[in-house]
């Protein structure tokens, strides 16, 4: 079973000279690697690319499991189809698991957790393919590597907002 | 009696039951066909093995020596999982009697000694009530299994659905005996470990290696269940797989819904915070991924990160003006809020090192790169 100490990374990326942005490229120009962004990028641009950063962390962390190598391929995926633009996130956060699968009935005690295994399935990434034993192992897993970074995003974003209201503070 | 870790139900070590479990199971019923001729082993839906281990002793003992109108209401198995065997021991001799001989023979005498080195010695469960006399010895040991077995049987779900259609019950007991999907009745007519000869095949189940690897899987599955109840919160007071598979289900899109919304937390608190570089950050990912594959989650190694630093900051270099990123492994995530009061130290707990950037505080190697620049901009 996954150790107990959570390993989590998360990648930030703070422009290395305000100036810079604000009178160079554009927001979609992507010279090579990297392309600068506009310090004003839209809101859901930002969010969706620390998000990904997110998921980046939550792979690295956990190394070596299956979801996280299923995850990083799909990470891996979206950004070759899609580039830095979209809105598709590699965690997919449709409000019903159960919809998706469009199943409706419930006939009996089987048919139920059948239908919960599935949507199971396709929450855990890599999970389409697991056997229930494992799919278990491997949500286990899962669960733990999502707190931590739960966790640090959260610790994260506190200590920032603490900073940003001292900053503020300060120039008054 | 040699003892054995009984852990209760359901658990890991459960294997090492499967030949008693399913032993006591077919002598069971052997029990209900003595008493009733009419007595029909798959009609047993109401549960007879555990209709006769729901009744109090007296009952039961009563029900065998006056064989009865068929089997007792199924309530009385439903009420109470324990069977206090407590008061007689004549029965638990009679039920050895009966075991030893599958026909409606009269029940010899001494046979009772023939059952005994065919049975294995187990322990009660702990929440069963371990009321026996003393000395029965042996002729015990069915009464135990049966205890151990009733308990086992009532909680444990059913995972025969991905082989095949399970059909649900009340009771689980009943489930157990009817269900295809779990040949409870696998038994151990090999002889190769007891001399327990006389024992028949359960109706229509198969009773080969297979089902004792299908039920040793099953034990496999619910051990994994159980670990997830105790991750989830709150879930291991619930009961029923289906509500569990819900609670679990729901944690994980909860948390990964926080994750969403933190991000978006995190882009509006600082509008200066973005990332960038995301394929370079991936393609650096499939390389290591590909050679420490087995790193597991443990606290990342230093001399990962700086060989992986060494192969992304060439890359970096060519670049003009590339945007810091600023990585923060975080071994105990709630200690990450300490992690500005330490930025000049090592701390123990965290390792600030750069996976591709040029800006970085690497505590394993000794220069920390630019870090003044870091500093500044923050």
């Amino acid at each position: 079973m996954p150790p107990t100490s959570v390993c989590v990374c998360l990648s930030l990326s703070l422009p290395a000279a305000r100036q810079d942005n604000l009178h160079s490229m554009d927001n979609h120009s992507t010279h090579g690697v990297f392309s600068s962004k506009h310090v004003n990028a839209s809101l859901a641009e930002r969010s969706h690319r620390i998000k990904m950063a997110a998921e980046m962390g939550l792979v690295r962390s956990s190394r070596g499991r299956h979801w996280s190598r299923a995850l990083g391929r799909r990470l891996l995926q979206r950004e070759g189809i899609t580039g830095c633009g979209c809105k598709n996130a590699a965690l997919s956060t449709s409000s019903n698991v159960f919809e998706d699968l469009g199943v409706r009935e419930i006939e009996d005690d089987a048919a139920e957790i059948e239908t919960r295994v599935r949507a199971l399935q396709r929450l855990v990434p890599g999970g389409e393919e697991l056997g229930l034993e494992r799919l278990f192992e491997e949500t286990a897993d899962y669960i733990e590597a999502l707190q931590g970074q739960v966790s640090a995003m959260r610790a994260m974003s506190c200590l920032l907002d603490g900073l940003e209201r001292e900053k503020r503070m300060m120039g008054k | 009696m040699e003892p054995r870790g009984s852990s209760g139900v359901g658990s890991g070590n459960s294997g090492t039951y499967t030949p008693e479990i399913a032993e006591s199971l077919r002598f069971e019923e052997e029990i209900q066909s003595l008493i009733d001729p009419s007595f029909d082993a798959s009609s047993a839906a109401g549960g007879s093995f555990t209709a006769l281990l729901g009744l109090p002793a007296n009952q039961a003992v009563e029900l065998l020596h006056h064989p009865g109108p068929g089997e007792p209401p199924a309530s009385a198995a439903t009420d109470t999982l324990r069977l206090p065997f407590g008061c007689s021991s004549t029965f638990v001799e009679r039920a050895a009697r009966f075991s030893v001989f599958a026909t409606d023979d009269s029940p010899a005498s001494s046979s009772g000694g023939g059952l005994s080195p065919g049975l294995k010695a187990e322990p009660p469960d702990s929440d069963s009530p371990p009321t026996l006399p003393a000395p029965a010895g042996k002729p015990r040991r069915p009464s135990k299994r049966k205890e151990c077995e009733k308990s086992k049987v009532s909680r444990r779900p059913r995972w025969g659905f991905l082989s095949r259609k399970a059909v649900a019950k009340k009771s689980k007991s009943a489930e157990e005996n009817t269900s295809a999907a779990k040949p409870a009745a696998e038994e151990n007519t090999s002889g190769d470990k007891l001399p327990y000869v006389h024992v028949r095949a359960r109706r229509g189940q198969a009773t080969d290696s297979h089902s004792l690897a299908e039920r040793a899987r099953r034990e496999k599955i619910n051990a994994r269940m159980k670990l997830l109840q105790e991750l989830v919160p709150g879930c291991s007071k619930i009961t029923g797989t289906a509500l569990v598979l819900d609670e679990i289900i729901n944690h994980v899109q909860s948390l990964q819904r926080q994750v969403e919304f933190l991000s978006m937390k995190l882009a509006a608190v600082n509008p200066r915070i973005d990332f960038s570089g995301l394929d370079h950050i991936l393609s650096a990912e499939c390389g290591p991924l590909a050679v420490a594959s087995g790193c597991g989650g443990g606290a990342s190694d230093p001399a990962m990160w700086a060989s992986d630093t060494a192969a992304s900051t060439g890359g970096i270099r060519r670049m003009p003006a590339p945007p810091q990123i600023w990585h923060l492994d975080v071994v105990h995530p709630q200690q990450s809020s300490t992690v500005w009061e330490n930025n000049g130290v090592a701390h123990p707990h965290f390792l600030l090192s750069p996976a591709t950037s040029l800006v970085g505080y690497d505590p394993a190697s000794s220069v920390p790169l630019n870090s003044n620049r870091l500093k500044t901009e923050l």
